[in-house]
């Protein structure tokens, strides 16, 4: 039987790659430019997909002032949980306040706490980890312990007990945040430091005699940004959460200032669930889809920078 | 084997007590003690009594003495009072512990035995649309906060179809302990939830896993039916990871009983635990992160244990 008669099944594969084929000898495939890894993200659908819903949100927080005419603390008695109606997308809250723009600039509080605490403990837990990592020694020892003494609380376990020792402010929540949210980056980069720190060309750059701060920040550090990045992405996505579900409870950011998790705040009562669809479904969406879209984005990250989670 | 576990212990056990140290240390630094708690607070004591009151419970003792007979006591299982209504704190969470065991374990099982199943069909059709469709769902599930979850299934089946009630454990009018099964149905199922996310990723990755491997192949080219060599071959070997990482989900399940517990009403130690934060009341507080964290503890050397014991390839001396 001759090499030509076997027939093969051809899958859509085939086809795509037959369409690539016809388009190469049209001449009309230019070489990709640019990062490896932003292609990569940028043809992620899911990826993609959540950095649109992503900087929707994230924009219309920032730009609240813009976009609803309304303060989103002031009382109006004179408008008490108001269905939604043209002046008031959302309706309003049973003071009278604007449910739109308590979600935009709600949006803006519950952002910063997650964003801000998943940098700044990313910032911590690198810092730390590449000294510790590279230097090692009994310090080392020490913070890998209280690292894992944190790391053996139950996430909300231990910021509601930092909650109830210190109490509740914006601050507050946001320092908890950082302590426990740092040891993970920390074990992470300390981790990556300790196999990188064996590498030739580090061996190479000490025999150069370059300083310590130089070759772990400069040479080594580098090298590990891939997988903190998809760290911050996912302790963005925890913290947001978290955020929401103290505030839920009336334990995390003060009712005063308005936050995701505040606002839903008032959905512990039976009957606000039952007639006012409007103060908590909305909230309760935005929360999920831009959870779901920070996690979409460091998922893509992941597929982007890890040369190991291929296809 | 044996100086695998003592070593093991070895770490843990000054851990442990490190915790304790900075629980109690937060406990004595709170403002107020157990002698101003037991006064008229409308009245001005008398300072003299106040010393000798102080002096006849030991709390005159220097910090290290009073930390010592406070560890005492919570090796005993004493744990102290409560700061509002002066209940013993043992007492206490003996009532609310059966609630958080029940609701606990329904939510293990079912999370685990949905997820396994949905990691594994996941694996097995890797690439297909409903690989696609599972991993989708699996991150809409981790990404809905739990509460918003309860809420909308409270609404739904409690509020507008009135199959399910609204939440609460035990309530006078049922004659017997089967009466209350339709409460737990919706905490457990909401409680579920994230952990089958996480399950099923598991799952799905172990399975791939085993089934890259050449003992698969093997029993392909010895012409067992594809069945027999995904469900005996590949699940079985891929079923060890997956149940020791099961165990890895227990602060994600403490964690999600304490907002689950408070959405339902659920009268369990989670629901203490946000009351108790709510009312100040440190020492119920710490006395439960306390618990937790040795729980967590524990439950991780076991599983340490257990991994060693199972697979050959772990090595024991690190």
């Amino acid at each position: 039987m001759a090499l030509s008669d076997i027939v093969r099944h051809r899958s859509h594969l085939d086809r795509r790659f037959d369409r690539i084929r016809a388009l190469e000898e049209a001449g009309q495939l230019t070489t990709p430019t640019g990062s490896r890894a932003l292609r990569k993200f940028m043809n992620n659908r899911l990826a993609v997909f959540g950095l649109i819903v992503f900087s929707v949100i994230f924009l219309a927080s920032v730009l609240a002032p813009l976009l609803t005419p309304w303060d989103p603390t002031r009382i109006n008695l004179r408008a008490i949980s108001q269905p939604p109606s043209w002046d008031h997308w959302l309706g309003t809250d049973k003071t009278g306040r604007d449910v739109f723009s308590r979600l935009l600039y709600g949006g803006r509080v519950s952002i910063l706490v997650g964003l801000g605490s998943a940098l700044a403990s990313a910032l911590i837990g690198v810092v730390i980890g590449c000294y510790m990592g590279y230097v090692g020694g009994w310090l080392d020892a020490i913070v890998m312990r209280i690292s894992e003494a944190i790391m053996a609380f139950p996430e909300i376990i231990l910021v509601l007990m930092l909650v109830s020792i210190v109490g509740q402010s914006l601050v507050n929540i946001m320092l908890i945040f950082i302590l426990g949210g740092w040891c993970g980056i920390y074990r992470l980069v300390r981790a990556q430091m300790m196999s990188l720190r064996e590498e030739e060309y580090v061996q190479a750059l000490r025999t150069f005699g370059l300083g310590r701060g130089l070759i772990t920040f400069k040479h080594i550090l580098p090298n590990t940004l891939g997988p903190v990045m998809v760290n911050i992405t996912l302790s963005t996505a925890a913290f947001i959460l978290q955020e929401a579900g103290l505030s839920f409870l009336g334990l995390g950011v003060p009712l005063s200032i308005p936050t995701w998790g505040n606002i839903l705040n008032v959905a512990q009562d039976l009957s606000v669930l039952q007639n006012n669809w409007w103060l908590w479904l909305p909230v309760g969406v935005v929360i999920s889809l831009f959870v779901l879209s920070v996690n979409f984005i460091g998922d893509g990250l992941r597929d982007a920078t890890d040369p190991t989670q291929q296809g | 084997m044996l100086t695998f576990i003592v070593r093991r212990l070895l770490i843990m056990v000054p851990m442990a007590i490190g915790i304790s140290f900075v629980i109690y240390l937060a406990l004595d630094l709170s403002p107020g003690d157990a002698v101003t708690r037991m006064l008229n607070p409308e009245r001005t004591p008398d300072p003299a009594r106040l010393e000798e009151m102080r002096r006849a419970l030991g709390l005159d003792a220097p910090m290290p003495v009073r930390y010592w007979i406070w560890l005492t006591g919570v090796v005993r299982g004493d744990f102290g009072n409560t700061l509002t209504g002066g209940v013993p704190i043992s007492r206490l969470l003996l009532d609310r512990l059966p609630a958080t065991l029940e609701l606990s374990v329904v939510a293990l099982f079912l999370s685990s035995i949905v997820g396994v199943i949905l990691g594994t069909i996941s694996a097995l059709r890797r690439g297909t649309a409903t690989d696609s469709i599972l991993t989708v769902g699996g991150m809409i599930g981790v990404s809905i906060p739990e509460f918003f979850f309860g809420l909308v299934a409270i609404v739904v089946f409690a509020l507008h179809l009135q199959w399910l009630p609204v939440g609460g454990r035990l309530l006078p009018t049922y004659d017997s302990y089967w009466d209350h099964l339709p409460n737990i149905i919706m905490p457990a199922l909401v409680l579920s939830i994230m952990m089958t996310a996480g399950v099923m990723r598991y799952a799905r990755t172990a399975m791939l896993d085993a089934l890259s491997r050449e003992f698969i192949k093997t029993a392909r080219a010895k012409g067992l039916p594809e069945w027999r060599v995904n469900l005996l071959h590949g699940f079985r070997s891929a079923l060890t990871p997956v149940i020791v990482l099961i165990g890895f989900r227990l602060p994600i399940l403490i964690g999600g009983s304490v907002i689950v517990e408070e959405v339902f009403q659920w009268p369990g130690l989670g629901s203490l635990f946000v009351q108790s934060v709510r009312n100040k009341d440190l020492p119920v507080v710490m006395t439960i992160a306390l618990l937790t964290v040795i729980l967590v503890l524990v439950v991780s050397l076991i599983i340490d244990i257990l991994t060693a014991l199972i697979d050959p390839r772990v090595r024991l001396g690190t």
